[in-house]
């Protein structure tokens, strides 16, 4: 048993623990602290990585045999999703280092809680831990949205809490009625057992099904149900933020995991709704995202949008069940966090830069305009999705695996219409903010020198974007290697102790 | 490789020239000239071998997955244009040297238009369509930041984004547009895509692709109706107008369709289309520039009438017409350069591009006159210059050509469209040059320092020679020429006398046309001054505007900022999933026989709804809401006691303790009612939803409860005492089997109180900033001190109560969570009878470690079984004795549930002990806010500013 | 006895839909609090409904309720409690800091800071 599985979990844990029982309030003891264990993470999942490639592997919690126990189940998925976070989670972290984890208690205690869900959430194999570690995840991500207090954020966090509340609901709900119908909570034993439901049972069943990926589209920020993030993201701290470029990731994972592993067979036609609702729903979020750039008062509202765009560029890729177009979501899907969490940090330094004017786009006086401007251009072309860089890449790769299919004329007329708004979105904010000249010439904003972790963490990102594109084959290689394992469920279900499974193969 | 090194050399050299800035304005010259000039020599190297017919290649893989390649392609037609990008790349480098301020920083201004040069290469260069997108969209990026070089001006940065917005956007339309192509080809080679045009000419998407695929390169070329772009780009610096809107970039739409003419020439639609446009622009944009007083844009307009031309040459669609489209390429690259370049000296010695305040220049700068006079004859179609060669074989095309059945139409027209440049030639000749001297500058002007002239002049010389020895172009034509085609042509012979052709007759009536109207141009334009003319940019302006205001309506509205509204809508989707999936499926009524009711069941079913309704009715009244929320929480706690779940009542009850003191506390701060607020329709809608929801819950419930199944709890049942040791089968399952989940909940638990903390901390803190901390410490004295007494005496046999339900825990209803209420409720009580002093004395007892201790002991627990070599949180367990407990099950487990106990206490009293503290600077507060407005909104003020 | 716990579930739901959807923080506290109750009740009558049941294990007894969905409701009220705790907390802060419980977010209340300490620049 590779006990390795569980750190991921076990880890930020005990970090947290040490941050409230030893760190106390010594800021530069919990500054190591946390960020020595976050690069322990790093060093981890990498290992991890590199195990997953030779099939999934179950951790049975408790040494209880699935599905009466709890299963972790690495794959390459969701080590992938591990590597990622961690990556993002460096970041995020070293940037608060810059200065905002000063700015109320506990900072790293919830950071490190955070992550400690994420991964949970990434590696569990059972439907109710899952709500447990989302729960986790939430109350972090609650925590740090309020860190620093103020008005804004107590009430847009409010809203933050009270929505995703609502989604805890009806996340029992709909475990409830999956457990009322097939007797099971776990995974794999789900994805046997559905197949060998009784007609009877399917309304049920479906509903239970359809309600849960509705949870989970809460968590991507899906429309009509995106109302917490554009509040929730401009409301908390940069680096939070940064953090949460995953959190909306994770109700993607948990939609491609549990349609793959689950329902890939089609089982009462769970599958075909969830595609029939879930592509024109990705759609519209698309374009409600591109509509919200280019209606943003302020850069951090852009940002916000761009997030809820590329959700719903991800989610009409992630939806199907086609490889090629599952492994063009993959590969969008590290495009669109590492750009989104550069992109919400560099608007943070942008309106730091800027005094009164803040983040509002309005002319104004600058600090280091030049280098930031040069900044917001990367980043731009990222989000937007221009050539050279990820964005234009994955945007290529959906546009492609969709070519031909029964969504592919919607899914090209959404993505190409959205990107041109975006451009226009952008270039606008872009020109006045960096462009026009302020108002009052007179006395610039009192240059101090550039925070250099922040920019240094920022520049890593968008290098991190390019490289996403340079080296794009061995990446969409890992993405089909990771698809190929998920559309073959057998592995996965063999690899808990289910073997005897019927599974599809 | 020398093909890629064409193209690499000046992207790979963009951040040469920022990083030489400080060394001054000729070492960013050099600098940007010698990346150029290293390009030019690997040009020059492949040109035998591409003027001996065979093609230079590099190819390298980049993401093969999507068909993306670079792979570069030097042969004629490429190679025709990299000279010209190159050629007339290293002039305007000298150029700009001394056309631009000194002010401004050239280093950025250099490494734009290296970065435009390596991606215009790019485009002429690559043979994988993806590739060119890449490219393309570069230039349009690098267009972009050159027009709004001079950025503080708003024209600049209006006609940057038009330009990048309309370039762009024709981009995306491009992307789509190849991708169809490369899908029908298989391939995204364009040398296989010609290969295979066959294939691609008989498939339905054929129609589609091309639309798609011209209206990239038009946007790009600026040809009608997207012409509007190309005059607002003429904000940028003159250097950049002559490059890239004359000579190079704006050709990019026009090169993408001589690459692709093998696979679209001849098909209906294309010379439908590309002829029309093409003569449309052809003709729009001469009249416009006829009538235009600023050099500029008179020649802006000029340069989008030949682009027109030249489209509408590419769409005859016969091998003549396209070897006249690739003469005229070259003759317009060179005679428009140079009249910008010229344009921008006089701008720059005269002090003004307004024909109206000039005149008689030539008398002060007479080289730059004649230079210009040669360029202007040239664009007019003046024999012995090489605008005439290739205007004449437009002629003659045009002559030979029906358009719609029409035969005289194409021609009339285009000997119109020739009749109009000559005449704004000469126009831009007379005024500037001719009548009496005007000029805005401080002083005379004079010729320009050589670093300016020189450029002009290198490009005038092939235009003499050409003109007067056309057989020199001869070759570079034919070589291009061909690799339009995609065949050999016959060799070529340019000549200058073709005999008395029709050709012949339409110049010359164009020349003198031309010239009767230049002169009678003045009187006309008084004329035309009266018509209205549509202002393209202010229309673009307007739109983009509109669009923005409507996303601004739809987004605003949408996102009002009312949760009530945000919820509403979810729950509303929700219903909708649910309906889509229970209607999709089969559903059986389940067969399960029904429990009987009992009376008390009865009973407690009354008084929970009656506390329903009273709630429904009642909420504005928060006390009586409070009440009711208690009372049902005590009638589910029952519930669960009748069903069979003595923990889960347990649990319950003692939750609900807490949540009501919670409760309490906080509208001991807040509003004790809530306002009426809702419109009764409103309140309708949200009572229909909440019905529906209801009905929802109920419907599946009952669906369930009625329907037999066999879940893996019978393996819980049966394991919990052989395995597990521990008869309390759910006690088990939390700490042994599902652990994990446990050990989930006591983190969430804990963060919840660590939250609470970091979230009333900033609370205690301006409390005690205000002064109000001596107040906050005595609160009302305690209610009664036999009370507090008594509770105090309480506290140690609730402490042991609470330790035997911990350790029974395993066996019977109990464990380490009720335990750590129950205590927790103890120190409640403490605080209720003694008052919050005392309990913030009590709180001295670091509720965060106990939090963190808690985690910590249940997380080691859990890994010490993995000295045992088994999983995390594996058990193990064995017997030993207590005093009157008498034999108890020791297991590891106990470990973990003691951790959880350490949190469940932490964090309640964390909770209850701050939101206690918080109470004194509220009533503080409070109290201010009654004394008056000012006193609270002053340090708030100050509050937000201080974090604004 | 279906039919009640059923239509209990029902009412609960309904109710805590209505006061989720009212303007103000504690109303919606309260409304998702009722939530609670009727998801705790309706997850846990998925493992049926069974009297004098209890799940622990005697000799003679063959017949045991579900204990699995009763574990998953205990964790459920747990960290519900948690939840309920936070938001309390939440409500209160708001209204101390702005002067009114509304729910909803208004424009002005936009006002929010940037950067680290460090990267603090001002006007």
């Amino acid at each position: 048993m590779n006990h390795s599985i569980a750190l991921p979990v076990v880890l930020p844990a005990l970090t947290a623990c040490v941050l409230l029982l030893a760190a106390g309030n010594d800021l530069r003891r919990q500054r190591l602290v946390s960020l020595a264990s976050v690069i322990g993470l790093g060093a981890i999942a990498i290992g991890l990585f590199a195990g997953a490639a030779g099939g999934p592997q179950a951790y049975l919690v408790g040494d209880w045999p699935a599905p009466f126990g709890i299963v972790l189940v690495l794959d390459r998925l969701s080590a992938l999703m591990l590597l990622l976070t961690a990556a993002v989670g460096l970041a995020a972290l070293v940037y608060a280092c810059g200065g905002w984890d000063a700015r109320g208690r506990h900072f790293h205690v919830l950071f490190q809680f955070q992550l400690l869900g994420t991964n949970g959430a990434f590696l569990t194999g059972d439907i109710f831990n899952l709500f447990v570690f989302f729960e986790v995840m939430l109350i972090a991500s609650y925590g740090l949205v309020l860190h620093g207090g103020g008005a804004w954020r107590l009430k847009a966090g409010f809203q933050y809490v009270a929505i995703n509340l609502v989604a805890s609901t009806l996340f029992l709900f709909a475990v409830g009625l999956i457990y009322g119908v097939t007797g099971t909570l776990n995974m794999a034993d789900l994805a046997v057992k559905v197949s060998s439901l009784p007609e009877g049972d399917h309304a049920l069943l479906r509903t239970g099904a359809l309600l849960l990926f509705t949870v989970f589209a809460v968590k991507c920020a899906l429309v009509p149900l995106h109302w917490w993030l554009p509040q929730a993201y401009s409301a908390a701290p940069a680096p939070a933020v940064a953090l949460f470029a995953i959190l909306s990731k994770v109700g993607a994972y948990a939609i491609i995991r549990m349609h793959t592993l689950v329902f890939s067979a089609d089982p009462a036609g769970v599958s075909t709704t969830l595609q029939a609702v879930l592509v024109p729903v990705a759609a519209l979020t698309l374009a409600v995202g591109a509509a919200g750039v280019l209606a943003s008062r302020s850069i951090l509202g852009l940002a916000a949008y761009s997030i809820i765009g590329s959700m719903g560029t991800l989610l009409i890729a992630a939806a199907g069940l086609e490889p090629r177009q599952l492994s063009a979501a993959i590969y969008y899907l590290l495009h669109s966090t590492l750009v989104g969490a550069a992109l919400f940090l560099l608007v943070d330094m942008i309106a730091a830069s800027r005094g009164r004017a803040a983040d509002r786009i309005v002319p104004g006086r600058m600090a280091h305009a030049r280098v930031l401007g040069a900044l917001y251009l990367v980043a731009g072309m990222a989000a937007v999705g221009l050539p050279p860089l990820s964005g234009f890449i994955g945007k290529v790769a959906i546009l492609e695996s969709v070519r031909g299919g029964p969504i592919g004329a919607l899914a090209w007329g959404v993505i190409l219409g959205t990107s041109l708004l975006l451009i226009v979105g952008y270039a606008r904010a872009g020109s006045t903010l960096f462009w026009t000249p302020p108002p009052s010439p007179v006395g610039l904003v009192r240059a101090r020198s550039l925070p250099a972790l922040p920019t240094a963490v920022v520049v890593t990102l968008l290098a991190a974007t390019a490289m996403l594109s340079v080296s794009g084959a061995s990446v969409l290689t890992i993405s089909a290697a990771t698809v190929n394992e998920l559309l073959t469920p057998g592995g996965y279900i063999r690899a808990v102790g289910l073997g005897s499974s019927p599974g599809p193969e | 490789m020398l093909p890629a090194l064409i193209a690499l050399t000046p992207l790979a050299g963009t951040l040469l020239p920022p990083a030489l800035q400080r060394h001054g304005r000729s070492a960013c010259a050099l600098a940007a000239a010698a990346p150029t000039a290293l390009a030019l020599c690997a040009l020059l190297v492949c040109l035998p071998a591409v003027f001996a017919g065979q093609a230079v290649e590099f190819r390298a893989a980049w993401i093969p997955q999507l068909g993306l390649s670079l792979s570069f392609v030097v042969d004629g037609l490429s190679a025709f244009f990299a000279l010209l990008i190159l050629g007339t790349g290293l002039l305007v480098t000298l150029y700009a040297r001394y056309y631009m301020p000194a002010a401004d920083a050239m280093g950025r201004f250099y490494g734009y238009l290296l970065l435009f040069q390596g991606s215009m290469l790019g485009i002429v260069l690559s043979d994988n369509v993806l590739a060119l997108v890449v490219f393309w969209e570069l230039t349009s990026l690098s267009s972009f930041l050159l027009i709004g070089y001079w950025h503080t001006r708003p024209g600049s940065r209006q006609g940057a984004r038009m330009a990048l917005v309309v370039t762009g956007g024709g981009g995306l339309a491009l992307l789509a547009g190849l991708l169809v192509l490369g899908g029908i080809a298989g391939s995204y080679e364009l040398s296989e895509i010609i290969e295979r045009r066959d294939a691609v000419r008989s498939s339905p998407l054929f129609s589609v692709a091309l639309a798609l695929v011209l209206l990239g390169a038009f946007t790009k070329s600026a040809q009608f109706p997207f012409h509007f772009w190309l005059p607002h780009a003429m904000a940028a610096p003159t250097p950049v107008s002559a490059y890239l809107h004359s000579a190079t970039m704006v050709k990019a739409g026009i090169f993408l369709l001589a690459r692709l003419w093998p696979v679209f020439a001849g098909s209906g639609p294309w010379f439908v289309l590309l002829g029309g446009v093409g003569l449309a622009t052809m003709l729009i944009a001469a009249w416009i520039a006829l009538f235009r007083n600023d050099l500029k844009l008179l020649l802006a307009y000029s340069t989008v009438s030949h682009l027109g031309m030249i489209v509408m040459l590419l769409g005859f669609g016969t091998p003549a017409a396209a070897v006249a489209a690739v003469f005229h390429i070259l003759n317009h690259a060179l005679f428009k350069a140079s009249l910008f370049m010229n344009a921008g000296i006089v701008d720059h010695e005269a002090g003004a591009r307004d024909m109206t305040r000039l005149g008689g220049l030539a008398r002060v700068m007479p080289v730059s006159a004649a230079m210009a006079a040669i360029a202007a004859a040239a664009m007019a179609g003046v024999p012995l210059l090489n605008g005439f060669l290739s205007k004449e074989m437009m002629l003659e095309q045009a002559s030979g050509t029906v358009y719609a059945g029409v035969a005289w139409l194409v021609p009339v027209l285009a000997t119109l469209g020739a009749l109009l440049s000559t005449a704004y030639s000469v126009r831009l000749l007379r005024s500037v040059y001719f009548g009496e001297t005007r000029y805005a500058a401080a002083q005379v002007p004079h010729d320009p320092p050589p670093g300016m002239s020189l450029p002009v002049a290198v490009l005038i010389v092939p235009i003499v020679l050409i003109g007067v020895f056309p057989a020199l172009a001869a070759p570079l034509v034919e070589r291009a020429a061909s690799a339009v085609v995609g065949a050999s042509l016959a060799p070529l012979e340019l000549v200058l006398w073709h005999g008395l052709t029709p050709a012949l007759g339409m110049s010359l009536a164009a020349l003198l046309g031309g010239l009767a109207l230049a002169l009678s141009v003045s009187r006309t334009s008084r004329l035309l001054a009266r018509l209205p003319r549509p202002d393209a940019k202010l229309l673009y302006e307007r739109g983009v505007d509109a669009g923005v205001a409507a996303a601004r309506w739809c987004i605003e509205r949408s996102h009002s900022g009312e949760l009530a509204r945000y919820v509403a809508c979810i729950v509303v989707a929700i219903l909708a999933v649910a309906a889509t999936g229970f209607l999709g499926g089969t559903h059986e009524t389940g067969s399960r026989p029904a429990l009987p009711a009992s009376g008390g069941a009865l009973v407690g079913w009354v008084v929970l709804a009656a506390a329903c309704i009273a709630a429904l009715l009642g909420h504005r009244d928060r006390l009586l809401l409070l009440i009711l929320t208690g009372a049902v929480g005590l009638v589910v706690a029952l519930t669960f006691a009748l069903f069979s779940a003595p923990d889960l009542a347990l649990t319950q009850i003692s939750v609900e303790v807490v949540a009501v003191v919670l409760l309490l506390l906080a509208l001991n701060l807040m509003p004790k009612t809530t306002p009426r607020e809702t419109s009764t329709l409103k309140r309708c809608f949200d009572g229909v939803v909440a019905g529906a929801a209801g009905l929802a819950a109920a419907g599946g419930a009952l669906a369930v409860l009625t329907r037999g199944f066999d879940p893996i709890s019978a393996y819980h049942l049966a394991e919990a005492k052989p395995a597990a040791a521990g008869s309390n089968v759910v006690n088990v399952i939390l700490v042994d089997f599902r652990a994990f989940d446990t050990f989930g909940e006591i983190i969430v638990l804990g963060i919840a109180g660590i939250a609470i903390v970091a979230l009333l901390d900033p609370a205690l803190r301006e409390a005690a900033a205000r002064g109000a901390s001596a107040q906050v410490a005595n609160s009302p004295a305690p209610p009664s001190p036999l009370l507090a007494v008594g509770t105090r005496l309480l506290l140690p046999l609730v402490l042991t109560a609470a330790l035997y339900l911990l350790l029974r825990g395993h066996n019977l209803p109990g464990g380490g969570f009720i335990a750590g209420v129950v205590v927790a409720i103890a120190f409640l009580m403490q605080y209720v009878a003694s008052g919050h002093d005392w309990a913030a004395r009590r709180a001295r007892l670091d509720a965060h470690s106990l939090i963190g201790g808690g985690i910590l002991l249940a997380g080691l627990a859990g890994m010490g079984s993995w000295l045992a070599g088994s999983a995390f949180l594996t058990s193990a367990h064995g017997h030993f004795s207590l005093p009157l407990l008498g034999q108890v099950e020791w297991s590891s487990v106990l470990l973990f549930d003691l951790g959880v106990f350490a949190t469940v206490v932490g964090t309640v009293l964390l909770a209850l002990a701050t939101l206690a503290r918080v109470k004194g600077p509220v009533i503080e507060t409070v109290a201010q806010e009654q004394v008056g407005k000012v006193a609270r909104a002053e340090p708030q003020r100050v509050r937000r500013r201080g974090s604004a | 006895m279906e039919l009640l716990v059923a239509s209990a579930i029902g009412l609960l739901t309904a109710v805590g839909v209505y006061l989720t959807l009212r303007r103000r923080t504690l109303p919606v506290t309260i409304g998702l609090t009722f939530l609670s109750y009727a998801v705790n009740l309706f997850l846990f009558s998925m493992g049926r409904l069974a009297v004098d049941q209890p799940p622990i294990v005697s000799t003679g007894r063959a017949a045991y309720a579900d204990p699995l969905p009763q574990a998953l409701v205990l964790t459920a009220i747990v960290i519900s409690l948690g939840m309920t705790a936070l938001m309390v907390v939440m409500a209160i802060r708001g209204y101390l800091e702005t002067r009114s419980d509304e729910a909803a977010v208004r424009p002005g209340d936009a006002v929010r800071d940037f950067g680290g300490s460090t990267a603090r620049t001002d006007a």
